[in-house]
């Protein structure tokens, strides 16, 4: 897939990630790159975007048998952004859908 | 190159110090230090999680635009618009064509605004003591038909200049924040791509 459409979509990648759970850096970051092929590095600057614009905020925790680690949480405005950019993505991904099942069928 | 913890460390930096306030700086080390942590505890090598993160000096260029258009938007001045294109220029050969061109035609719009308004504020006042030289009967500064609608239309002149210079002001401000909203956009969406495709 062009990568171009990745990073557009990583956002949106992250903060639904943390919608269902909060996660610790590496542990979003494998979230993602299961899924999506991706350098990974560049999650970590996007997490502190996300914080600078306060959709998330962070959270020390210690880990069994560990040093602690920071964990990413949504905040209230995290989560409308999550939910608005979500519909955006459905809506969008359902017409591109449409599109392309239209012309497939023109083309057969 | 060794793909060690410590390269990637070093280079971010190198990349970074001076851009970045310390704290900050180590904010992210720390972040990238955790990464590794974790990760060998996973049973992964530094060399395999170092190549998966992506070459430390597109995390620092990302980082680092990030960093100054953040600036450019809390403090704003041409200075730091200035350094934010820059950085964000550093992204990709694309934002040649789509950051740079752009900045070019808008700086050379609002200095050519700027400077006819200037011109016309100069020649307004110039205009006026000619027109009342001429009424006070001085010959030599004659270049009105008559000199009193001269006076009237060098008011107007220099009213007009005025204008285009306070417009030209709003302009800026108005391009400047808008600018400011593209390029995070321009961050977060396309910047620093094309390389890996």
């Amino acid at each position: 897939m062009n990568i171009q459409f990745k990073k557009g979509v990583l956002e949106i990648c992250v903060l639904s990630v943390l919608a269902h759970k909060d996660c610790y850096g590496y542990e979003l970051v494998g979230e993602i790159s299961k899924r999506i092929d991706i350098s990974e590095g560049t999650i970590y600057p996007l997490l502190h975007r996300l914080k600078d614009e306060g959709y998330v905020t962070t959270y020390l925790q210690e880990s069994a048998g560990g040093p602690s680690r920071k964990y990413y949480r949504l905040t209230e405005a995290g989560r409308n952004e999550e939910h608005e950019q979500k519909e955006e993505w459905m809506r969008f991904a359902a017409s591109v859908n449409a599109l392309l099942e239209g012309k497939n069928d023109a083309a057969d | 190159m060794l793909q060690t913890e410590q390269e990637f460390t070093r280079i971010l930096r190198s990349r970074l110090e001076g851009t970045l306030p310390e704290e900050e700086l180590n904010d992210i080390v720390s972040d990238y230090a955790e990464h590794f942590r974790i990760g060998k505890a996973d049973g992964r090598s530094e060399e395999e999680l170092f190549r998966s993160l992506g070459s430390p000096e597109d995390v620092a260029r990302e980082i680092r635009a990030t960093h100054l258009v953040k600036q450019a938007e809390d403090v704003k001045s041409c200075k730091n618009i200035f350094h934010a294109v820059l950085a964000t220029l550093g992204l990709g050969l694309f934002n040649l064509v789509f950051v740079l061109i752009p900045f070019i035609l808008l700086v050379v719009l609002l200095m050519v605004v700027f400077i006819l308004g200037i011109m016309f504020a100069i020649f307004g006042p110039a205009a006026f003591i000619y027109s009342v030289l001429q009424i006070l009967g001085i010959p030599a500064f004659a270049i009105w038909q008559s000199p009193v609608a001269g006076v009237f239309f060098s008011i107007g002149i220099t009213t007009f200049g005025l204008l285009l210079v306070i417009g030209d002001y709003y302009l800026a401000r108005f391009f400047y924040r808008i600018g400011i909203q593209y390029l995070k956009w321009n961050i977060a969406v396309i910047a620093g791509t094309e390389e890996e495709s």
